[in-house]
């Protein structure tokens, strides 16, 4: 199956590399929330006193950036969100690789690999690795372009942290593949994923400590969080690169692994079925 | 004669609607067979059950003895399936296409590569394999698409509508490649709307309509079913249509008919009934008159009394009398 596996990948890259254009509006997106929202959104200089004795305005100063701390763990907001950001675009580009899964159905190369002897797995696998690569390749830049833009890392920040981080967003875009891989080996019509898609997306992304902490949101929104891998993830992912304290790190790395480990199971089962039922 | 190909009450359903209606038919080793029926008569789907992508709902099919049900890897190892669908990858060469086919049957290295440019040449494609997919017409895509399914060397090929929507040159070229792969030894069998390709490629063909298989046979052996000529008259004036019938049946019997605003004669033999029916004709206005030997469109028309395109949106029988005369030419 190995071999059937590396040249279904290969020809994923492939596709994928020919297709230059994609390659930037892939990472429109992020750099959007990046350059735009994250940049715009600097708490420390919204509340930054001014008109004030400077008695004062040193003593609100303190303040303020006392109160970042203790809310993001960071006095700069755009370094909390581009961190969560390289967990939610590993997110994005999981549910995407589904709906390529969708075209391919639609345009018979499914079909025509499934009159072949590749075992089902290796069809399921090969989009996963496909789509994993992808993601590395994406994250990297984006982590550049977020240090660029001002993103402050920890002191003593070494490639231990930056590899911990990266197989967080790997476990995070390995259970998301194979949800929505599933998904799409279910689903005929385009339209039909692109509204799943919208319906999953947002609220799994809000429902995360990825854009805001975790303590910030209603109790109810706090529960629901708990069950969501991202969140898992965003809280490593910052842990190892800026920094921010998590109560149980070892548990959070369990919670993620067996979290992404029972979608990729479910995922993989449910697309072999859905391969095999016609 | 050993089977390669043998249909046992082969039936699928979707909810209610019986795509394909328990279909018995046996091919023989070597041989050329051919599925002729319109769009929607249940060809794909037939093929899909045979490539083991759709699960029978009632019987069973057996490709040189592997079960459809039963052996699917088997049969999945010695078939070779060219779709309906253009499914090659745009933005990948022909060779990349058809190289990633040869590594899916299990072909390594050299040889996976050897495979690929065997199968490209056998297509008349290697001066073009380096190129984009994107970058070929629409008859070196359709052979492309069949180059994937032959690399593998395989004993049975499905070739689903092979030619469809492709000029009568590249029609041609692809019938030439496949009488070379029945030369071969491989046993084809080929769906088409077309009742010219099924005839001049098939050794026997089944007529397949609805879901059910309503004539088999050597394409002489079916169209010996139709006794006599068939003239097809197209008058100026719809509304003297019934006239022009009742006249001609007036000298022959229960002859004439109204088919697509068009009367439909038939006759034992055209050349002892055309001076009369001249004469008939005389008061009107005809537009054209064709005098048509039976054919496999016949066999089709007189056994279920419709054309074998009607469902693309209205036939047009003279026009599609002028395309395959030059298409059989």
């Amino acid at each position: 199956m190995i071999q059937e596996v590396y040249t279904l990948t290969v020809r994923e890259l492939k596709k994928w590399l020919s297709r230059r254009g994609t390659f930037i509006v892939s990472l429109i997106t992020p750099l959007f929330w990046l350059g735009l929202f994250g940049k715009s959104l600097n708490f420390a200089q919204m509340f930054a006193p001014t008109n004030i004795p400077p008695q004062y305005s040193s003593l609100i100063s303190q303040y303020v950036n006392h109160q970042l701390l203790n809310l993001f763990g960071t006095t700069s907001y755009f370094t909390y969100l581009a961190s969560g950001m390289l967990v939610v675009f590993g997110f994005f580009q999981s549910v995407f690789g589904g709906t390529n899964l969708v075209f391919e159905k639609r345009l018979g190369y499914l079909n025509r690999l499934l009159m072949t002897p590749t075992p089902r797995s290796g069809i399921f696998l090969s989009k996963v690795f496909g789509t994993l690569i992808r993601i590395l390749f994406y994250e990297t830049i984006l982590m550049l372009i977020a240090w660029g833009l001002g993103i402050k890392f920890k002191p003593g920040l070494n490639v231990i942290n930056v590899l911990l981080a990266g197989i967080a967003i790997v476990l995070i875009a390995i259970g998301f593949v194979s949800v929505f891989a599933a998904i799409a080996f279910n689903v005929d019509n385009v339209e039909i994923m692109f509204a799943i898609v919208n319906l999953i997306n947002l609220p799994l992304m809000f429902a995360s400590s990825a854009l805001f902490p975790l303590k910030q949101m209603p109790s109810w929104l706090q529960e629901i969080a708990k069950f969501n891998p991202i969140t898992y993830a965003a809280d490593i992912v910052r842990y190892n690169l800026i920094g921010t304290p998590i109560s149980n790190y070892l548990l959070s790395w369990a919670i993620l692994i067996a979290l992404s480990l029972a979608l990729f199971i479910i995922g993989m089962l449910v697309s072999i079925n859905a391969m095999e039922r016609t | 004669m050993d089977p390669a190909i043998q249909a046992e009450n082969l039936t699928k359903k979707y909810g209610n609607f019986v795509a394909v209606d328990h279909i018995n038919f046996t091919i023989n080793k070597g041989e050329i067979f051919s599925l002729l029926g319109p769009n929607g008569a249940g060809k794909t789907t037939t093929i899909g059950m045979l490539s083991t992508v759709k699960r029978p709902t009632e019987g069973d099919a057996y490709i040189l003895g592997y079960s459809i049900v039963k052996h699917k890897y088997h049969v999945r190892k010695i078939i070779g399936v060219s779709p309906q669908d253009l499914t090659a990858d745009d933005e990948l060469s022909g060779y990349e296409n058809v190289l990633i086919m040869a590594k899916l049957f299990g072909y390594r290295g050299n040889e996976a590569e050897d495979r690929a440019k065997w199968a490209l040449n056998f297509m008349d494609l290697w001066d073009s394999a380096f190129k984009k997919v994107r970058e070929y017409s629409g008859g070196m895509r359709r052979r492309l698409e069949i180059a994937m399914s032959i690399v593998h060397n395989p004993s049975v090929i499905f070739l689903d509508e092979p030619t469809v929507g492709l000029d009568v040159q590249s029609r041609r070229h692809i019938w030439d490649l496949v009488r070379e792969l029945k030369k071969n030894g491989t046993t084809v069998l080929l769906t088409t709307h077309y009742m010219e390709e099924a005839e001049a490629l098939s050794d026997r063909v089944a007529i397949i309509d609805h879901g059910k298989i309503i004539a088999i046979g050597t394409p002489s052996e079916l169209k010996a079913k139709i006794k006599g000529d068939r003239i097809y008259i197209l008058v100026k004036d719809n509304n003297k249509l019934d006239e022009v019938i009742n006249k001609i049946n007036d000298f022959l019997p229960n002859s004439a008919s109204k088919i697509d605003n068009q009367i439909l004669v038939k006759t034992e033999s055209s050349s002892e009934f055309l001076p009369q029916l001249i004469k008939i004709l005389s008061g009107y206005e005809v537009v054209e008159l064709k005098v048509v030997k039976p054919n496999l469109e016949e066999v089709f028309l007189e056994l279920t009394g419709r054309g074998l395109r009607e469902e693309e949106g209205g036939f047009d029988r003279f026009k599609y009398m002028r395309v395959t005369r030059g298409a059989t030419r």
